[in-house]
């Protein structure tokens, strides 16, 4: 079970962190969701037997164990003080100046939006799902995965657009 | 624009996870898996299993003392039957020993001889007067 364990890690773990921390806007959650679904995994390792998809159900697990730490802790004073933190960025960092200032404010960005649209639009730009994957995710129909992405890419770009004309 | 912009989206390189998480991690969800043993003391079950030596010696005890008592009760059965009713020639007879017994038992009638002596009803002195006279 160990080294299936440290397979499932290797393989997974870094798409979850970029998952979480998008959705959750801090690193010691995101350290502590990924620690409780990988506690998990070796708790009931009879869960992925039945997965056909690895990535989309620990994805699905992931969302999940976000949204309950969410509901506990109240998401939108979260995502306010999340949004008010400057340093905090999703993105790896850039040496190049608007590089880096086109990440930070797309960071900020995405932390506007709706957990919702956040999450749909983690995973099909970053995770280069299909509607029908992002579905069967966060287990909501494929037509309201696309429709939140239109809207969360609509915000995005009303945001953005100074900056991306600009640095264009 | 959609396009474009949507590439550039998808170009942005994500964090990477500290690689110190891994073990991290790892080790939680190992010792997840496998607990270790706690050793706090548990008030109640530690009690009994402290004295559960003595619980069973107990019991042993009383397993002898019933296995004895087994043994040495009365195996023969038990039998209530309706006892006949008597015939006439044992009721008479059963009265004549009642009768004799009750003969035997009461007292017979004081004779004479020996009923107490009348007390003449006399005055204390003339007593005294005898006594000193004789």
């Amino acid at each position: 079970m160990l080294a299936n364990l440290e397979r499932l890690y290797d393989q997974h773990a870094q798409p979850l962190f970029a998952f979480l921390l998008n959705f959750t806007r801090d690193e010691s959650d995101t350290c502590d969701l990924l620690q409780e679904i990988f506690t998990k995994l070796a708790r009931q390792p009879a869960l992925l037997q039945a997965a056909r998809d690895e990535r989309a159900f620990l994805l699905r697990l992931a969302h999940n164990a976000a949204i309950d730490l969410m509901r506990r802790r109240g998401a939108r004073t979260r995502n306010h003080e999340q949004f008010g933190a400057e340093q905090f960025s999703i993105f790896a960092a850039a040496s190049d100046p608007d590089a880096a200032a086109f990440r930070h404010e797309l960071s900020a960005a995405l932390g506007e939006l709706p957990p919702d649209q956040r999450a749909v639009l983690h995973l099909k730009l970053w995770e280069n799902l299909t509607f029908e994957q992002i579905a069967a995710a966060l287990e909501i129909p494929p037509n309201t995965a696309a429709s939140r992405y239109r809207y969360g890419l609509d915000k995005m770009r009303e945001r953005l657009r100074p900056l991306y004309e600009e640095i264009k | 624009m959609n396009d474009n912009f949507e590439q550039r989206l998808r170009r942005q390189p994500l964090r990477t996870i500290p690689p110190e998480w891994r073990a991290d991690i790892l080790h939680a969800a190992r010792a997840a898996d496998h607990p270790a043993p706690t050793h706090r003391p548990q008030p109640i079950p530690a009690f009994s299993f402290q004295f559960s030596f003595r619980w069973g010696a107990l019991a042993a005890v009383w397993l002898v003392i019933f296995a004895l008592n087994y043994a040495a009760r009365d195996t023969a059965p038990v039998v209530t039957a309706k006892s006949a009713p008597p015939s006439p020639q044992m009721l008479l007879a059963l009265r004549q020993q009642q009768k004799l017994l009750a003969e035997l038992i009461d007292p017979p009638a004081p004779s004479d001889a020996d009923k107490p002596k009348p007390i003449s009803p006399r005055p204390r002195s003339e007593l005294r007067l005898q006594f000193l006279t004789t």
